[in-house]
């Protein structure tokens, strides 16, 4: 029997709870109206349910990995598929969803700016988790919104972590040291964290870099830093440098071009300037 | 409301709901791909697929699958022109699949 959408979403549920991506995907548009609302979920090495010909079930699996960019958590689209049907080929639209955990933010040195990015991050969904050497700054009624506050010890500061690609690591730390002792780490992993930022001047960036650099790392490596963090929105207190940290990692996931929409869209310019009098007038 | 919440609504719903998705939004639309609406025989339940903009032309249409019809995508033009102050202005398009989100809650199945 095809599975509903209300069975599908506590698969969903199902595999959030156990840290695992799910891709679902339904057939919204096909010749064979029977294919329509046609259900099929896919988890690791569990599926369930069909859109109706496994020839498309198959078609639509060999796809689904490469359709969502691999640090997404969250991703929906609409494609159509060609399969063999028997002996003809036919063409079925179908929309498909990914559903991963949350994106995870690292906030390394947990001082007065931590406070509200930990804040912020949890307003994005992401989980957050908050790490510090001191412990009268890492504790946990300081971070109502992190999943986790940790006291580490700088000379190891991410172990036990597991962190990869899809992770997220701020360095808001006391002293461009251990910043020092956090990149070391970070850019020797096998699979860094997909973002990486640094606060800090450019006096401040510069040293960590020149002590990188005189330990071995290229350029390359070192641009992979967001050193210093953040757009530029000229904020000063600790909430305002917060936003531009934000700011900048759904920059980052969305792809926008973190310019003001009013000039972006110039609607009074293109519209309503000398010139622009007249393009309203031909649209 | 928040996307976890919708599903684990969505999962448990007792009642007979429609459940309205956009599965795909050129231009410039309130909600996007993915953004979700669970509609009731008394109206929505919870979510919202954009609000005054073509939500309902949405839930008249999902008031056909109670009624039996079949689940469909619904093609919602917002690009009216601005000049005839209808709501429709936000300037996109977007098709909504609508489907019955619990089958097996409706009396005729």
């Amino acid at each position: 029997m095809n599975p509903s959408a209300a069975q599908v979403a506590a698969r969903v549920l199902e595999a959030l709870g156990r840290g695992e991506r799910i891709y679902t995907a339904v057939v919204t548009g096909a010749l064979d109206p029977a294919l329509i609302g046609r259900r099929w979920w896919l988890s690791g090495r569990r599926h369930g349910g069909s859109l109706g010909s496994p020839a498309l079930d198959e078609a639509v699996a060999a796809a689904v990995p490469a359709l969502f960019p691999p640090r997404e958590s969250r991703g929906a689209l609409s494609r159509d598929f060609r399969y063999q049907d028997g002996d003809r080929a036919a063409t079925a639209t179908v929309y498909v969803e990914l559903h991963g955990p949350p994106a995870r933010m690292v906030i390394v040195g947990a001082g007065h700016i931590a406070i509200p990015l930990s804040r912020m991050a949890g307003m994005l969904g992401m989980r957050v988790e908050v790490l510090d050497d001191r412990t009268d700054f890492a504790a946990a009624d300081r971070f109502p919104e992190a999943a986790g506050v940790r006291v580490i010890d700088f000379r190891d500061p991410f172990a036990d972590m597991d962190l990869g690609p899809s992770d997220h690591v701020v360095l808001v730390t006391r002293g461009h040291s251990f910043d020092y002792e956090c990149l070391v780490r970070l850019l020797r992993m096998s699979a860094p964290p997909g973002y990486i930022g640094m606060i800090g001047s450019r006096r401040r960036v510069r040293a960590t870099h020149e002590q990188l650099v005189r330990e071995g790392f290229t350029t390359d490596e070192l641009s992979r830093v967001r050193a210093p963090v953040g757009l530029d929105l000229g904020g000063q207190t600790p909430a305002e440098i917060a936003v531009s940290v934000v700011a900048e990692i759904i920059l980052f996931h969305a792809g926008g071009t973190g310019v003001p929409l009013v000039e972006k869209e110039r609607v009074v310019e293109r519209f309503f300037g000398d010139r622009g009098a007249r393009h309203a007038a031909e649209d | 409301m928040d996307e976890k919440e919708l599903l684990g609504q969505l999962a448990t719903l007792r009642e007979p709901a429609v459940l309205a998705t956009i599965v795909s939004a050129r231009g410039s639309t309130p909600r996007k791909t993915g953004a979700r609406m669970l509609v009731g025989r008394e109206g929505v339940i919870a979510g919202t697929v954009g609000g005054g903009c073509g939500e309902g032309e949405v839930i008249a249409a999902a008031e056909e699958l109670f009624a039996g019809g079949p689940p469909r995508t619904v093609r919602v033009d917002l690009t009216d022109d601005f000049t005839t102050w209808s709501p429709a202005v936000c300037g996109g398009i977007m098709d909504v699949f609508i489907e019955r989100a619990n089958p097996e809650r409706f009396d005729d199945s």
